[in-house]
This record gives structure tokens, C-alpha cells and sequence, in this order.
């Protein structure tokens, strides 16, 4: 019955004729009524149990079960490096310790005659708790306990309402030992059953604690302290890995939102508006706990108008919410909100229809992230430094082992855990030594930044600006002669040569920028320069997109207002200078390659949240031995193509082009593949990588190159301290780690490669899925930090390296603006930073 | 003890909405009708009545007893604030209590209430048991108004499936006649009138076997003196509190200020945004230009607040930006959170960027530096 509620269009949320119904159950006991094959596998009844965990969709976070290491002989002993100098830290991992001879014991539980619902399952099966006891967790089919019952088929009898006779047998299936991988997400379960014994309130997949918020009256928003936790097997012991989490919430309905939309940009432009400021973004619902991800707005919709419930009668949205919650809705004219139901098994799909008076907004919109005030106004609260994460972490902990409740519930489970985060010793290795024209520089480790260093001295390589283009509006007339005048000063100590831009004054219209380039870009243009009067975005699109695919020039847009402020336009016409080099084709500075004939690769991915149609793979591939020239292709692909099929492409064009470049084909070939989300891993593993195999294979039976995939991750919850005098401070930049925090079934490590102002770091990890280059982890290791040297626009170490952020960029450019692949003429320069 | 389970649902009859639903929709016309603040369910089982009286805005004080705790743990936490009641908190007060205890029991923790719902309860009781719930309802809690429904069993014989009674926990089931004679002593024995009702229509030409379920609803005929007589010694607590919620309100004094402080922050960006649109806004930019010029007087209902006195309108001091407080006040929600001027001063006493004689709120107007 709620299946079909569920297939049909929707009401709001599904669970609207099932009082209580909570967080993500989403359609609740549906999926679990849906019967399952006898005999099945063991792992899969725990998914069932997690799905039962809000929050939960059917994927496994924690890519466990992706075991690559086995298959590399060479790490099979360590995977740990040697190089630099020692140094202590501290992290957020915290020991699970369970007693000896611990084991989780599952049970399958079988009904006859059938039972269909769960909850009547479950008050079957729990009349009985003299045998089971009284700590147990049931899906409805399977049961865990702590203990184990006297026999390993126990048959209970019980009696339904209706006076009917039930046999429930109650078979051991399995004694799971502490490590097994169902035993973790038991573990991650029970764990989340203590946060909410802790009162905190679950939003997405964290829990928070509403009672103490902080908020930010300036921007209207509330930020709510919580936290995230995984438990994991890692290197030795089992640990959950607990971080700060902080949720931004907004004072404001999605009604107030468009009303607030509306009065800045009027009638005319109200509904795109709108969509570009609200779809993708998450809601909460004031009447229930659950979150949706706004897909659509209805605008031919209003309260007034009706959905089909599950007992097939229409009824208005303001009679059901009257109804339903007693909520009066107060605009009858608003739109509705969709928002799409993903859920793979099963086929349900459909959607919910919401009422933007009743959604809160959650999160923060790009609009926003850009407003630098309110980022911040934010940072001040969300940005803790090292010793305050520390301290919030410490107060979880400390809840954790002052609640009776939750005490109660992990002793009966047999488990308890360390208080004291785990500190071990990691390495930081030493600085890269910058290279440029001949000279030769050390920076200053602390800071991982050479701006001063490097001033003044000449470029690798310097393009000249023979014939290019200034474009203006008249209200920027004299901007355009002061970044003139300035880059007249700094390009000549770069070695760059310079003459004058054809200046060319235009009104602010899109139309007209694009009809100046038509008119005036020739064949032999460098680069076209626009100043632009205000960020909207159009206008940058439309000029990103005439430049990169009908007429392919480098382009450089700035915004009148970063270069009005005489204090900072010396500093702002270098940067200006260094990118202009780079986009045509320049070469700033390197760091020390000592492999030979290695051709680098970096992939990463744009997802579209707006029209959620397109996805964007940005590939890019080093061109030369001291990897200061790249490559680049991207591939556009609508929603549910897969992604495979185009970067083979990408790899076949990157490998006829460094082969043209070097007079032979690369011996080593290393792929940094960013963009893979949680629970990818195993996709990647077993449709990429063979790709890219079938990919060198197609180049020639006598070519077998050596490769390495390393997939990149820069969100992870790993944090690490480095405890300096009792204290705890960030660690230095060069810091590895590939012990106790990292996982014994991957060959993966962690680096610390960035320097932040304020709050955190967070280390990059590197998970090396494939590798046949033979080389020692540490030389691994040592080539990724010295990749994360060499991105251009930031003369300084960046959180990954340098192919992965010029992917980045490129997929970010075409994503945002271009929405096709650009012209492949551009493809050996670093037009897209 | 699922006293929702659809006993109906395989039988030949069949009711439309199920007839749990019906029997909560009474309680929930009642509590319409009446406007109690403080209720109470007696054997609230998995907390679904909670769960929908929650929602109905007279109410300040919920509690619900049952015999079970397991059954209230199951879903007790859907009786929990939602993250929006703390985004939004509400004007009116809300506590939720669970307790976990006997209807045989006195416990003071029940005093007071306006509404004692027993939906489904009674037929679950023991004979010794039965034998002291009036006095504890009636006599102890003695509630304005008391609901009590149960099975008809003349109703039976309809749904084929009962043999005796309609779930294996029931100890009796009473025919109209029984309930009725049970309900008019008990009401005549602690001065309350009754009448009877029902939920769940027998078929057409079947009338006398009355409703499936049949309900009685007391109500209290002495006025409710000040304070609950306490006829023997005064009672110690006996049940145990399983769960407790109190919900955000801006009755609590610290929600009010900050939701108070929030808006006047809030409104002074308003009028300050209004006032010096920021330069990009405004720019040389004849597409923007166009279209942002009717949108303004749409909502201009702030702005034309503004002119109406001289003294109200804001003005600069040197880098600052002074909105006189009474310009703030004027607007609704500010007006409406506040109520009073003074209350008003006296919430963002110290909270809120002032000038030096506190008449009005100051916001910087600096150029924001902006880095790229």
C-alpha cells in the first residue's frame, strides 16, 4: 500500500499517513516489507539494518571491502616511507576496544505463518525478550545480539492481535568476529544510536546539538555545532574517527527567500532567479525531520492545488497540512517545491511536492560563498584553530562517557572506547627547491610560499604580448590605464615582453563585448584582456564561451573593482602578468623531477547541481619532462553516461601529444584521479583502471608502460596535530602519514601539502589503487608533495597536486560556462586558470 | 500492546479512515473544541496520539503514561523538537513528558491537567486494576474532561475473525449496556457528567449494535478549585520518567532575545542595503538598471515607514550608519516579537551596537574589503 504512495506523483512527504513518521526512513517500512530471497548473503541483511539508520541510502561510505593492495607485491610488506625528519602528532581517531573472545552474533528470524510488517515482526519476536534479551538490533529478518542463545535454532511462539498462532525460528547465521566488515557497520549503527541517546538532532548525515546554537544576525544564519563519525578497521585497531561538524541553517523560509529574491531583481528575471538561487539546495520541512534537495519549482502550482493520497482521494495542500499538522498556510500563491526521490532498489521513484513557506533553507548558496563578508563572519565560528577542535571533540568524549544511558547501552554491547585520541609520529619531509630561469630558491617552510622569493626574476618561459586586446567600459576608462601603466612596470623584470593593447571602449552590454570580438580578434591576437564593471555572470560566460570554442584566443577577465585600489594594483598587475603567461602558453617555475619519460595525468569532476544534466570530467596530461606544459581535453557527459568511455579517449590524444612532443611514448604514465565520491572507490577500481590498461594496450603490443592511479581526496575526516610544548598546533606543510590512520587494505598515505591562516588543515589523502612503476611508497609520496608545487596560479603549495587543480579548473570553467568541450587548439595551454 | 494494529483490516467490514484513525480524530475534534492546555494520555502506547496533539496549538503540557516503556522508547523520539522548532521557535510553550507507570497508581506528576484521554486502555486492565482507575482518574486527577473509549462487543458478531475478544490482551470487552452503567456510577461517584458516543457506524439496518467502538466523554460538573484537592496524604511520585522535551518558545526569555536581537540586526542590514545599494548594484549597467526599478516599489512597505516622521529617519555619523530605534520597532515582526518599546531597549541592552545616548542602532558602512 505505501509502495504505491510511494510510485505515484506525491504528496508531500510519504510517510504522511504514518504519524511519526521520522527522519529518513523515507516511506519508512517499505523496503523492508518488500521480501527478501531465502539465503541470502550475510553483508546484505546489515545494509538493510543501516538503511534502517536515517540518512542511510544504500551505499557503503567507507569503500570497505575494496581491498587493492593485495594485488601490489612491492607494498605488500610496508607502504610506508622513510624520508625527512620525525614528527609527533596527535589526530581524532579514538580506540574501539571490545572485551576478548568478543563476537556479534546474527541470527536470521523466519515467521511462520509469514509476517509482512516490521513492526509486527518485531513485536513478535520482542514478547520474548526473557530469551533474546535485552540489547538487540532487528531489521525485521535479521537480529543481532551480544550473546549467544543456547541453541542454535530457537523456536518461540507467540500470538498476534488478531489471535493467530505464530512460529518465530531463530537461527544462528554467523559469529562475526570485531573486524568483520558487517561487525563495522554494526559498530557505525550502535554509534549512531548514542548520538541520538545524546539528544542531538541528526541533519543529513551528522548529528547536531540544537540547544547551544551560534547565530550570525548580520547574514541571518544559525550555525549548529556537531559532529561526524565513522568507525573503521584502520592499520591496527578499529577507531572512530570524530570530527567537528558544523551545520549553517537559516533564519528564513524558502518563502522569505523568494520574496527577498524578488524585490532584488523584479518581475522579469524572478522565476530563472530563483532557480539559480534555490535548486540544489537542501531544505528542512518544519513539520517532520527530514531533508530534500530542491530539484524543481512549480511555478503553475500553488497550495490550492491537489495531490492523489494513498487511498487515491485528492486533497489540497492546505486542507493536508490543516489536517495533517495543523500548520494554516499563509500564501496561497506561493509555488511548489519538487524534490526527486532517488532509491535505486526497488524502482521507487518519484517526487515530493513542498511548500516553500514550510521549507527552511540549510546550507549556503554559491551566491553566498562568494559574499566575502559573510564567509567571514562565518569563519570566525566554524574555523577552529587546532586546540578548539580539540577541546569541542574532548566535550563529545566527555558526553559520551558521562551519559548512564549510553554507558548502559555500550556495555551491554560489550564495547567501550579510548578517550584519548590517538598520537603517533609522522614525517615531514623536506622542502622543494624552486627553479627558475637558472636561479634557484628555498621558501620558507612555514608560510610554503616563494611570492617574494621569485619576484623580480625572469619566467622558464616568457610569451610575449605582441598584439593583444584591452577592453573596457567608459566608467573604467581609467582603471584600464593604471593596470596598463602597471603591467608596463612588472612584466619587464619577468622577462615578458610587452606592447600596446589595441584599446577598445564598449558599452556594458553582452552583445557588444561579443561584437567587438568578432570584429576585432584576429588570427594573430595573444590574448584578449576585459575589465568588467560587475560580476555577472552572463557576460563572462558569453565572452568564455565566444573565446574557448568559436574563436579559440586566451582571455583574461577582471572586475573593475580588484583593480581600483591603488595600494594593492602592483601586487594584483603581477598576478595578472603570471596568469596572462600561463594562458598563453608560459612556464613559471619547476621543482626537480627525477623520474625520466613520466607523463603526469590529472582528472577531476564538475557536477552540474543547477540543471543537474551534465557532468564534466576535466583531464589534463604534462606535456614535458620538467612537467611545466599540460595538456588538456575535458569530457562533457548527460546524466547516466558513463564517464569511462571519453577519458580513454582523453588518454589515446594526451599520449599522441607528449610523443609528439618528446620524439618517443612516456615509460611511466601516473594518473592523480580527484572526484571520486564516497563509496566509488570500487567502481573506479574494476571499470577505470582497466580502461586505462585497454587504453595503453591499444597504442601498440610492444608498449607496456608503467602505471600508477592514485585516487585523490581532499574531504576526509581525518585531522591531524602536531603537539608542540603540551600544545597542539597544525602540522608544517611536507607531513606524511601512512601508519595507524590509514587502512591495512590500501596502499594510501596522507600529506599535509597547504598552510591555512586560521582554523584547521586538512591533509589530502592519496589512495594508490594501481601501480606497476616498481617505485618505492616514499618515492610516491615524495613526487606528490612535489606536485602540489607546481600550480601556477599560486605561487606557493597547494592541498593537491597540480594536474588535479587544473583539472579542477577546466571542468569548473566548462561547467560553469562553457557547457562543451572547447576548442582543441587551445588544449596546450593553461587557458582555463 | 499496538492498540493502533488495524484489527479491521482483514475483516469483511471495513472502516474508511481505519477506525484508530477515527477514534484519534475524535480526541483531536475534542481538544478543538475545548482549547485545554494540558493533557494527558493514559496508556499512550507508541505515542501516536501524542504525536498528533503535539501539533495542536492550545496545548503547553502533553504527558503520556503506559505500562510498557519499550513500546513508548520505540517512537518516543518523533515527540522530539524538530530542528525547525529551534530555527523558528514558537510563540507558544510546549512539554512533552513521557512516564512510565500504572493508571492504578497515584502520581502528582498528573495533577492539573484540562483533558485525560484513555483511548483504548481500559479493556487492557486487570479487574484489580480496573477496580482503582476511577478513583485515580476521577478522584486523584479529576481532570475537567475525561475520554474513555473501548470495544463494543455487540459489534463483534460483524467481525468475522473475532472469536472472543478482538485482541488476545483484553481481559473483557462490554456490550453498550456494560460500559454504560460502568461509565454513569463512576461519573455519579465523583460528580461528573457523561455522554456516551462512538466511532465506526454499524452497517445500515443493523443500528442497534451501536458503533464498534464506543466512547464516553466525562466532563468534570464543580468548578476546578485553585488547588487539586488532595483528599488523602499527599502522594509521593511513583512513575518513572521515561523522556522529557521541552520545546524553544519565545516565552522562554532567552529564545525571545535572541530571535529579537536576530531581527534588529537583520532589519538595520535591511534599511541599510536600501539605503546605499552597494556601487555594483547601481553600476552603469542599462539592463540591470531597467528591470530593478519596479521591483522596488513592490516592496517598499519598509521604505514608506520610514518617511513618515522626520525623527525616525536614519542618517549618517561619520563611518556608522544610526537607525533610530524607533524606526526599528516599526517594523511588524520587530513590533510583533517585542510588543513595547521599552521591552525592546531592553532586550538588546548591550547586544546590539547602540549610539551613546541608545536611541539608535549603529551598522558600519565601511567599503567592504573585498579580496579576490
Amino acid at each position: 500500500q505505501q509502495l504505491q504512495q510511494l510510485q505515484q506523483l506525491h504528496v508531500p512527504p510519504a510517510v504522511s499517513e504514518e504519524p511519526g513518521g521520522h527522519g529518513r526512513l523515507r516511506g519508512g517500512d517499505t523496503v523492508l516489507q518488500e521480501r527478501r530471497p531465502e539465503g541470502l548473503q550475510v553483508s546484505s541483511g546489515l545494509q538493510d539494518l543501516s538503511l534502517r539508520d536515517r540518512g542511510g541510502r544504500r551505499r557503503d561510505f567507507h569503500d570497505l571491502g575494496v581491498n587493492t593492495r593485495q594485488a601490489m607485491v612491492h607494498v605488500q610488506e610496508s607502504k610506508t616511507g622513510f624520508s625527512g625528519r620525525m614528527v609527533k602528532l596527535s589526530t581524532n581517531h579514538f580506540r574501539l576496544t571490545s572485551r576478548p573472545q568478543w563476537a556479534l552474533y546474527q541470527y536470521h528470524v523466519g515467521y511462520s505463518p509469514e509476517m509482512e510488517a516490521r513492526r509486527l515482526r518485531s513485536a513478535l519476536l520482542f514478547q520474548h525478550e526473557e530469551t533474546i534479551g535485552k540489547t538487540h538490533a532487528f531489521d525485521g529478518s535479521i537480529l543481532f545480539l551480544p550473546k549467544k542463545l543456547e541453541s542454535r535454532v530457537t523456536e518461540l511462539f507467540s500470538r498476534t492481535r488478531n489471535g493467530e498462532d505464530v512460529k518465530i525460528t531463530v537461527t544462528l547465521t554467523n559469529e562475526l568476529p570485531p573486524t568483520s566488515p558487517t561487525c563495522l557497520q554494526f559498530y557505525n549503527i550502535i554509534f549512531r544510536r548514542l548520538l541520538k541517546m545524546l539528544n542531538l538532532q541528526q541533519i543529513g548525515r551528522n548529528y547536531y546539538n540544537p540547544s547551544d546554537p551560534v547565530s550570525i544576525p548580520n547574514h541571518r544564519l544559525m550555525v549548529w555545532l556537531g559532529f561526524t563519525s565513522s568507525i573503521l578497521q584502520y592499520e591496527e585497531n578499529i577507531m572512530l574517527c570524530a570530527d567537528v561538524s558544523h551545520k549553517v541553517l537559516r533564519g528564513e523560509t524558502v518563502l522569505d527567500t523568494m520574496h527577498s529574491i524578488h524585490s532584488q531583481v523584479g518581475e522579469e528575471r524572478f522565476r530563472d532567479a530563483c532557480a539559480k538561487e534555490l535548486i540544489g539546495l537542501i531544505v528542512l520541512t518544519k513539520y517532520n525531520n527530514r531533508t530534500y534537495r530542491i530539484d524543481d519549482i512549480d511555478w503553475d502550482n500553488n497550495p490550492k492545488g491537489t495531490f492523489r493520497k494513498s487511498d487515491g482521494s485528492e486533497m489540497s495542500f492546505v486542507e493536508y497540512y490543516k489536517k495533517q499538522y495543523n500548520i494554516e498556510i499563509s500564501d496561497w500563491m506561493q509555488p511548489v517545491l519538487i524534490s526527486q526521490m532517488k532509491r535505486r532498489r526497488g524502482n521507487i521513484q518519484g517526487s515530493v511536492a513542498l511548500i516553500p513557506e514550510l521549507c527552511s533553507l540549510t546550507g549556503l548558496t554559491d551566491k553566498m560563498r562568494s559574499d566575502f563578508n559573510m564567509m567571514k563572519d562565518l569563519a570566525i565560528h566554524t574555523r577552529l584553530p587546532p586546540e578548539q577542535r580539540q577541546r569541542e571533540l574532548g566535550r563529545l568524549l566527555n558526553y559520551i562517557q558521562k551519559d548512564d544511558n549510553v554507558q548502559k547501552e555500550l556495555r551491554n554491547w560489550g564495547l567501550s572506547f579510548d578517550y584519548k585520541s590517538v598520537s603517533f609520529t609522522g614525517r615531514v619531509v623536506q622542502g622543494e627547491k624552486i627553479y627558475q630561469s637558472g636561479a634557484m630558491f628555498d621558501y620558507n617552510p612555514q608560510f610554503a610560499d616563494w611570492t617574494k622569493e621569485t619576484r623580480g626574476v625572469p619566467l622558464i618561459r616568457a610569451v610575449p604580448l605582441d598584439s593583444w586586446l584591452l577592453i573596457y567600459t567608459r566608467r573604467n576608462y581609467d582603471v584600464a590605464n593604471t593596470l596598463l601603466q602597471s603591467l608596463f612596470k612588472v612584466t619587464p623584470a619577468m622577462g615578458i615582453r610587452m606592447s600596446k593593447p589595441s584599446m577598445i571602449e564598449v558599452d556594458d552590454r553582452t552583445e557588444t563585448y561579443l561584437r567587438v570580438l568578432q570584429q576585432r580578434v584576429t588570427p594573430d591576437t595573444n590574448i584578449v584582456f576585459c575589465i568588467l564593471s560587475s560580476s555577472r555572470k552572463d557576460k563572462y560566460d558569453a565572452i568564455k564561451k565566444y573565446l574557448c570554442t568559436d574563436c579559440p584566443i586566451p582571455s583574461q577577465c577582471v572586475l573593475a573593482r580588484t583593480l581600483s585600489k591603488p595600494q594593492t594594483i602592483m601586487t594584483v598587475a603581477t598576478k595578472i602578468a603570471l596568469q596572462m603567461n600561463c594562458k598563453m602558453g608560459g612556464e613559471l617555475w619547476s621543482v626537480e623531477i627525477p623520474l625520466k619519460q613520466v607523463m603526469i595525468v590529472g582528472i577531476d569532476c564538475y557536477h552540474d547541481t543547477v540543471s543537474g544534466k551534465q557532468s564534466i570530467a576535466g583531464f589534463v596530461a604534462s606535456l614535458n619532462q620538467p612537467v611545466t606544459r599540460w595538456f588538456s581535453r575535458c569530457v562533457v557527459q548527460s546524466r547516466g553516461q558513463e564517464l569511462v568511455d571519453g577519458i580513454k579517449a582523453c588518454l589515446q590524444t594526451a599520449l599522441r601529444n607528449w610523443s609528439k612532443w618528446n620524439k618517443c611514448l612516456p615509460s611511466r604514465i601516473f594518473v592523480y584521479r580527484d572526484g571520486v565520491g564516497d563509496g566509488q572507490l570500487n567502481t573506479l577500481v574494476n571499470y577505470e583502471v582497466p580502461q586505462f590498461l585497454d587504453c595503453l594496450k591499444s597504442i601498440g603490443t610492444d608498449y607496456s608502460p608503467r602505471l600508477t592511479v592514485i585516487v585523490v581526496k581532499k574531504r576526509v575526516g581525518a585531522r591531524f596535530f602536531a603537539e608542540v610544548g603540551g600544545g597542539f598546533k597544525n602540522p608544517p606543510p611536507g607531513t606524511v602519514v601512512d601508519t595507524v590512520v590509514t587502512r591495512p587494505e590500501w596502499y594510501d598515505f596522507f600529506i599535509v601539502s597547504q598552510t591555512v591562516k586560521n582554523g584547521c588543515v586538512a591533509p589530502t589523502h592519496y589512495n594508490v589503487v594501481y601501480d606497476t612503476s616498481q617505485l618505492k611508497p616514499d618515492h610516491v609520496q615524495r613526487l606528490t608533495y612535489k606536485l602540489c608545487h607546481m600550480y601556477y596560479n599560486w605561487s606557493g603549495i597547494i592541498r593537491v597536486p597540480a594536474p588535479c587543480q587544473y583539472a579542477h579548473k577546466l571542468a569548473f570553467l566548462v561547467g560553469q560556462s562553457i557547457h562543451r568541450e572547447p576548442n582543441l587548439v587551445l588544449s596546450d595551454r593553461l587557458y582555463y586558470l | 500492546m499496538d492498540k493502533n494494529f488495524p484489527e479491521e483490516f482483514t475483516q469483511v467490514i471495513k472502516f474508511d479512515p481505519p477506525l484508530y484513525k477515527q477514534r484519534y480524530q475524535f480526541v483531536k475534534d475534542l481538544v478543538e473544541k475545548y482549547k485545554p492546555k494540558k493533557v494527558a494520555d493514559l496508556g499512550c502506547a507508541d505515542c501516536s496520539l501524542l504525536w498528533m496533539l503535539k501539533f495542536c496549538s492550545c496545548i503547553e503540557v502533553l504527558a503520556g503514561l503506559d505500562i510498557c516503556a519499550n513500546v513508548m522508547k520505540e517512537k518516543m523520539h518523533t515527540l522530539s523538537p524538530l530542528p525547525a522548532d529551534y530555527l523558528q521557535p514558537s510563540e507558544r510553550s510546549l512539554t512533552v513528558t513521557l512516564h512510565h507507570g500504572s493508571v492504578a497508581h497515584k502520581d502528582p506528576c498528573m495533577l492539573g491537567f484540562d483533558l485525560v484521554t484513555c483511548i483504548e486502555l481500559i479493556e487492557h486492565l486487570e479487574e484489580s486494576e480496573l477496580k482503582k482507575f476511577p478513583e485515580v482518574v476521577f478522584g486523584f486527577m479529576a481532570p475537567s474532561i475525561v475520554v474513555i473509549s473501548t470495544p463494543n462487543s455487540e459489534f463483534n458478531p460483524l467481525l468475522p475473525r473475532v472469536m472472543s475478544y478482538r485482541h488476545p490482551d483484553h481481559k473483557f470487552e462490554w456490550s453498550q449496556a456494560e460500559f454504560q452503567s460502568w461509565a454513569l456510577e463512576t461519573a455519579r461517584c465523583y460528580d461528573y457528567s457523561v455522554e456516551f458516543t462512538g466511532v465506526g457506524h454499524p452497517p445500515t439496518g443493523m443500528e442497534k449494535v451501536g458503533f464498534c467502538t464506543q466512547i464516553g466523554v466525562f466532563v468534570r460538573k464543580y468548578p476546578q478549585t485553585a488547588q487539586p484537592v488532595l483528599s488523602e496524604k499527599p502522594t509521593e511520585a511513583v512513575y518513572k520518567t521515561v523522556f522529557k522535551a521541552v520545546y524553544p518558545s519565545l516565552k522562554d526569555g532567552k529564545y525571545l532575545q535572541n530571535a529579537v536581537i536576530s531581527e534588529v540586526i537583520f532589519t538595520a542590514q535591511i534599511i541599510k542595503h536600501r539605503l546605499m545599494p552597494k556601487p555594483e548594484e547601481s553600476g552603469d549597467d542599462p539592463e540591470r538598471k531597467s528591470k530593478l526599478q519596479p521591483s522596488m516599489d513592490s516592496s517598499s512597505d519598509y521604505l514608506g515607514k520610514l518617511v513618515v516622521e522626520k525623527s525616525m529617519e536614519p542618517f549618517v555619523r561619520g563611518n556608522k550608519l544610526c537607525i533610530p530605534l524607533t524606526t526599528i520597532f516599526a517594523f511588524p515582526k520587530v513590533n510583533r516579537l517585542c510588543g513595547t518599546f521599552e521591552k525592546l531597549c531592553k532586550l538588546i541592552a548591550g547586544k546590539v551596537t547602540l549610539s551613546t545616548d541608545g536611541s539608535a542602532v549603529m551598522v558600519s558602512i565601511e567599503q567592504e574589503n573585498e579580496e579576490n
